[in-house]
């Protein structure tokens, strides 16, 4: 029984990991409808950027979490801008193997710069073992299950109550319609990109004191964000957080009672199903809008 | 001015001829040196490569072999593919008599096809896949250890330094195995399995698990239900990190870890996992540099030949496993009648040095297969975020603690 809470506990922190990383892909892949494959080296971007303002400037990784936000969003726009808005109207395979291509590049220039070894912020005060009782939990998992669920309400509140966040969702639901009644549709898709990307800004400082980084740390994670955005329906936040969640508690229970290496075969299995007996995701909006 | 023109030309021809003559006069051996020069293997690719540049300048200055100069000649293999091609340029194009590699065990499978149909004598100095001499070929050599010694070293280490360390039978220590699960973890694993049953180690776990896991808490949590005193771990870098970090946060504290090389023999790793958590973890590779010289005889002037050339400390082990068995195939060609493939082959089976007579500590004895059998790799510890040998006896510069972490 004990094994078993802290297992759920363990997912829980898993699961609010997943969803602050997926919830930038929501916004990218839910609303501009690019498959971002380059999403995991945005993180990967971030995670270098925490490391270099923590041992050059020796900022606290939170701290850090704000220019790294700003830094994040400008690169968003700056892809969108030049990479994926020229092919816009392209076909939608272009468009995946630009960013296919733009990781490809990503890895191997912080090879190039970085080298191969993995740095890893030093952040005592994050890394502290709290109590639960008797079961054990992480300063900084608290800390980034709180930003999840504040990040994941904020962005909804966004979405649904601002002029701005009303344009990203008419955009979404139909770009051509959007564009008649008045949205300027290129520039709400350059501001998603920015925002979905910052969301991963934000992300990478709150992941980094807790896993080191690597050029290839983005591919440890994309693969998951999009089956959590994908379960979560596209475009809903609370989608995403919900998937993210499920995904976090299957993967800490399978590893136990299953076998650390056949957890993936047992998510991808539940994901299989919900997509046959549920083809638009958890919290879909039903048939037709894909 | 054309008499001038002419003159300098005439002259220029001259100074060629004579040039061409003199290196006629001076026959060189060409040497292949087929290793990852670029791309992501570069760094101990390139590591390996100086212990064998090392060992050939020195032999040039003792007069080379049978009287000729070596000359290295190099081939960059990146991949496989490219460790064919290159290969077959080094045999075909630059008629090398010999060719040395290959630090990675893929590259390595790829490039000593082509030399064997080439008919070229192939040293192997660093591939640690056991296969690689399981194919029956009869001009492939290799000096360093095999996945397979690893293996076997780490499970004897329970028996005879782990459980005398902390005064109990070895046979109630209750071991895990864990492993990533690519090639590399899933080949040293399966031989630890087997190499277990033979000596009787009392396994309660085996794990496999992904490299790319963001999360291995659950297999700590596995391993800390099953109250396991020993874990034999095959990992690279980033579950490295992991397993310590989170074994430290679920307060998992086995009696003893122990890694095979990979993950466990980067200093960057003991950094991210910091000195006082890496404390007491016990690691098997290839022969480190803070070794007792006894047993390995020369190791101290190997590093100071690197530090004069390189100008710095060595990065890894690798160079001094590819400086030594350079160094054992170079007394071998010079022993040899000619440097016909057949006459290297009988020269090489014919060598024969004890354990602890060379640099890293190996003797060198050759089976059919081309495989040296007086090689097993040492125990090691991280204590003070320095990764020192403790076992066996005669190699360790200090004792070995048990326990994990200071605190």
């Amino acid at each position: 029984m004990d094994v078993l809470i802290q297992l759920m506990i363990n997912g829980i922190m898993l699961g609010s990991m997943y969803a602050i990383i997926s919830v930038g892909l929501t916004l990218i892949f839910g609303v501009i409808r690019v498959v971002n494959f380059a999403h995991g080296e945005l993180l990967m971007i971030g995670m270098y950027a925490v490391y270099l303002l923590c041992t050059k400037l020796g900022l606290h990784p939170y701290v850090a979490a704000f220019p790294v936000i700003v830094l994040l969003f400008l690169t968003g726009v700056l892809i969108q801008r030049f990479i994926i808005q020229p092919l816009l109207d392209a076909d939608e395979h272009i468009q995946i193997f630009a960013t296919v291509g733009l990781s490809t590049a990503l890895v191997n220039l912080a090879l190039m710069v970085f080298g191969a070894d993995l740095y890893s912020v030093t952040s005592p005060d994050i890394r502290v073992t709290v109590k639960l009782g008797t079961y054990n939990v992480l300063v900084g998992q608290l800390v980034m299950l709180g930003a999840a669920v504040t990040l994941v309400v904020g962005l909804h509140a966004f979405m649904q109550n601002t002029a701005l966040g009303r344009a990203i969702r008419a955009t979404a639901q139909n770009r051509n319609a959007a564009l008649l009644m008045g949205v300027r549709v290129n520039q709400i898709y350059i501001i998603t990109f920015g925002l979905g990307a910052a969301c991963v800004g934000l992300a990478s400082a709150l992941v980094s004191p807790l896993f080191p980084a690597t050029p290839t740390v983005g591919t440890y994670f994309v693969l998951t964000a999009f089956v959590v955005v994908v379960l979560g329906g596209m475009r809903s936040m609370y989608g995403a957080f919900w998937g993210a969640m499920i995904i976090g508690l299957v993967d800490s229970l399978s590893a136990y009672y299953i076998a650390p290496d056949l957890k993936e075969v047992v998510y991808f299995a539940i994901f299989i199903l919900i997509l046959i007996f549920k083809p638009t995701g958890l919290f879909g909006f039903g048939r037709g809008t894909e | 001015m054309k008499l001038v023109m002419r003159a300098a030309c005439a002259a220029g021809i001259l100074a060629t001829g004579l040039a061409l003559s003199t290196g006629a006069v001076n026959a060189q051996t060409k040497i292949g040196a087929l290793y990852p020069f670029s791309g992501g293997l570069a760094l101990l690719g390139d590591e390996s490569f100086r212990g064998l540049e090392l060992a050939t300048e020195e032999r040039n200055a003792a007069g080379g072999v049978k009287g000729q100069p070596l000359q290295i000649v190099k081939g960059d293999a990146v991949d496989p593919n490219q460790a064919v091609g290159e290969a077959r340029r080094l045999t075909s194009v630059d008629k090398v008599t010999v060719v040395f590699g290959t630090y990675s065990s893929s590259l390595s499978l790829a490039a000593t096809q082509v030399t064997e149909l080439a008919g070229v004598p192939y040293f192997e100095l660093g591939a640690i896949s056991d296969p690689i001499t399981e194919r029956g070929f009869k001009n492939l050599f290799r000096t360093n250890p095999t996945a397979r010694d690893f293996a076997a070293s780490m499970v004897d280490a329970i028996g005879e330094a782990i459980a005398p360390a902390l005064g109990v039978d070895a046979k109630s220590l209750k071991v895990a195995i864990i492993h990533e699960d690519s090639l590399y973890g899933q080949t040293v694993a399966g031989y630890q399995t087997k190499r277990a049953q033979e000596k009787g180690v009392t396994v309660v776990e085996t794990l496999p698990y992904s490299a790319k896991s963001v999360d291995l808490t659950p297999v700590i949590l596995r391993l800390k239900s099953a109250n396991v005193d020993v874990v034999l771990q095959t990992s690279y870098q980033n579950d490295t990190v992991l397993f310590f970090r989170q074994a430290k946060e679920q307060g998992f504290k086995p009696k003893a870890v122990m890694g095979a090389g990979g993950g466990y023999s980067l200093r960057e790793t003991m950094e991210a996992v910091g000195a006082a958590n890496m404390e007491g973890a016990l690691n098997v590779d290839f022969t480190q540099y803070k070794t007792n010289v006894s047993a390995a005889p020369g190791i101290t002037e190997f590093v100071a030949k690197y530090k004069a050339k390189y100008g710095i400390e060595p990065r890894s082990g690798h160079s001094l496993a590819n400086y030594v068995g350079a160094k054992i195939f170079f007394d071998a060609m010079a022993a040899a009648k000619d440097f016909s493939a057949p006459a290297i082959r009988e020269s090489v089976l014919k060598v024969d040095l004890a354990v602890g007579a060379t640099a890293s500590g190996w003797g060198a004895k050759f089976n059919e297969a081309g495989q040296n059998t007086r090689v097993s790799p040492f125990v090691m510890q991280w204590q003070g975020g320095e990764l020192v040998t403790v076992f066996p006896a005669k190699a360790a510069v200090t004792k070995m603690k048990t326990g994990l972490g200071t605190n």
